[in-house]
């Protein structure tokens, strides 16, 4: 009979989806700093025969930027494994033919390049960090209520993040406030939205039973991913809270030191 | 007014309503004029939290409005309140100018947060700041949580969204304490010594002012000036006693109807 627990469902795994940020490294200063062992523990996977990807909500630099980024920190990762709420919103501007004001990170700007911006018809707000502003938020909040029939668009829908300085406001805290003023509600785009966790199944072309979520917020990675169908762990790194193993709606699957522990446990159950 | 007693008590909004910033609503100085010759009580009542009260006082005074500081009820006062009675030490953000009104409150090492409308204040390290205290267990007092309110160059963000904002990321509930919180309006009769049913308020926030006061058993008059909207009154339920142009003819229909 298949062992649908953790860690024994890992037996029967035939990919797995990786949270960035708080999982592999802890963002701050510089490049932020790698979570001890997770390097290791990417490596395994990839020479496993698991199939690999990494779902983020990051959206404070281009993909190639942030993926450059965890090269440096000696990560062994590329491009196309990655997958970053912007591009999935640009896809969503095409299809419905709007024109974004953009509240995001300086960083993120390049991914919209291409995209129309003149006399906006929505509004996309992205994890700005210090230009979520007094000022950039009320220019956001005008053009919204100036709208007929207003769309906001949030690039994840986070709480907070942990940095190597402490704890962030995250993006959603900020969507909250604008869904508040304009008395309406954002969609998301990014964790835990199915159709983004769907869309990082099928570039495996996976169901969702074959597929483990590991990351470090209970909420977006875990919840999100369990509500999509696959099994998610969380890893007592990164914005890692002990409360959070007493959360009244969401129960991991299972509980890890780190993404280490987490590869060493999938692997063994594996025998590889 | 079948199954209401005489009218005792006017309560009266500020900003938006007597005026808008350094303008005032045409004809409301001689309607207030008016109004203070019948026998009701006149309080004014407001969640202007970037103002203390004596600002709020100055101000008025300056635009020619006849009115005593102590017939100012505001949101700070009620903060205040709270703060010492709960003995908290508060991380204030709140305008430079509402300080005054916290004067002699201790603020090292806060363990509690106060969000008023605070533009200068509400960036990102000061509202992380505020969250990673609150997330330690430090309470969240709203001084009020409207959404928005109107400037000379348009309509900005007020408190109320920064609060569910930090609300949404530690998992808390804010207390408020302004309008339409029914102990706030039943505090700012305190002194008047009348009941919420002997009462009515004039407001140009349907949510805040109009229902906030007859959910507390006020009546409430929307006037159309400062942050009104076409269709404002039908956001709330019931629907205001009366909505009309501005101020002064909140008065006439008091004046005419209500006493």
């Amino acid at each position: 009979m298949a062992d649908t627990g953790w860690p024994g469902c890992a037996k029967s795994l035939k990919g797995v989806i990786l949270d960035l940020c708080g999982v592999l490294y802890d963002s701050g200063e510089g490049d932020g700093v790698a979570i001890t062992g997770s390097i290791e523990a990417v490596k395994k996977l990839k020479a496993s025969d698991l199939q690999l990807r990494f779902c983020t909500n990051e959206t404070q630099a281009t993909r190639d930027k942030f993926v450059a980024k965890l090269q440096r920190l000696g990560f062994d990762i590329c491009v196309s494994e990655v997958f970053p709420p912007a591009p999935a919103a640009i896809a969503v501007l095409k299809e419905r033919r709007l024109r974004p004001h953009l509240l995001v990170h300086d960083g993120l700007l390049p991914e919209f390049d291409s995209v129309d911006k003149t006399n906006p018809n929505c509004v996309i707000i992205g994890d700005a960090a210090e230009h979520f502003s007094y000022q950039n938020l009320n220019e956001a909040f005008r053009v919204l209520i100036g709208l007929e029939k207003p769309v906001l668009f949030s690039l994840g829908q986070g709480r907070y993040y942990k940095e190597t300085d402490g704890l962030k406001l995250d993006v959603g805290v900020y969507m909250k406030a604008l869904e508040y003023a304009c008395d309406l509600k954002a969609e998301v785009i990014g964790k835990p939205s199915t159709t983004f966790f769907q869309s990082v199944l099928n570039d495996m072309g996976l169901q969702p039973h074959e597929a483990l979520m590991i990351g470090d917020d209970l909420l977006n990675d875990v919840g999100g991913a369990q509500h999509c169908g696959m099994k998610g762990v969380q890893v007592r790194t990164g914005k890692y809270r002990p409360s959070d193993e007493m959360h009244p709606t969401v129960t991991a699957d299972g509980t890890v030191d780190n993404l280490a522990q987490a590869v060493d446990m999938i692997l063994n159950q594996r025998g590889q | 007014m079948a199954g209401r007693r005489a009218l005792k008590a006017v309560l009266i909004d500020l900003s938006g309503t007597l005026h808008i910033e350094d303008t005032a609503v045409p004809g409301a100085q001689d309607a207030l004029n008016r109004l203070r010759q019948a026998s009701v009580a006149v309080k004014f009542v407001t969640n202007t939290t970037k103002e203390s009260k004596q600002n709020l006082l100055e101000r008025l005074q300056h635009l020619n409005f006849n009115l005593h500081e102590k017939e100012i009820f505001t949101s700070l006062s009620a903060a205040r309140s709270l703060l010492e009675q709960k003995q908290l030490r508060p991380l204030l953000l709140v305008e430079d100018s509402a300080l005054e009104d916290f004067n002699g409150i201790d603020t090292l090492e806060p363990n509690s947060v106060v969000v008023g409308l605070a533009p200068d204040h509400f960036n990102y390290q000061t509202l992380n700041r505020a969250f990673r205290l609150i997330l330690d267990g430090a309470p969240l007092i709203a001084i009020h949580k409207a959404r928005y309110y109107k400037q000379k160059d348009g309509l900005a963000l007020g408190p109320g969204p920064f609060v569910t904002g930090l609300e949404y990321a530690t998992d808390c509930k804010a207390t408020v304490v302004g309008k339409p919180e029914k102990s706030f309006f039943t505090q700012a009769l305190t002194d008047v010594g009348c009941s919420p049913s002997e009462a009515v308020m004039i407001g140009d926030d349907a949510r805040d002012d109009v229902g906030g006061a007859q959910n507390a058993g006020m009546l409430g008059i929307l006037v159309k000036t400062g942050k009104y909207r076409e269709g404002d009154e039908n956001k709330i339920n019931p629907p205001p006693h009366l909505t009309c142009d501005s101020f002064p003819d909140a008065v006439e229909h008091i004046l005419q109807n209500l006493l």
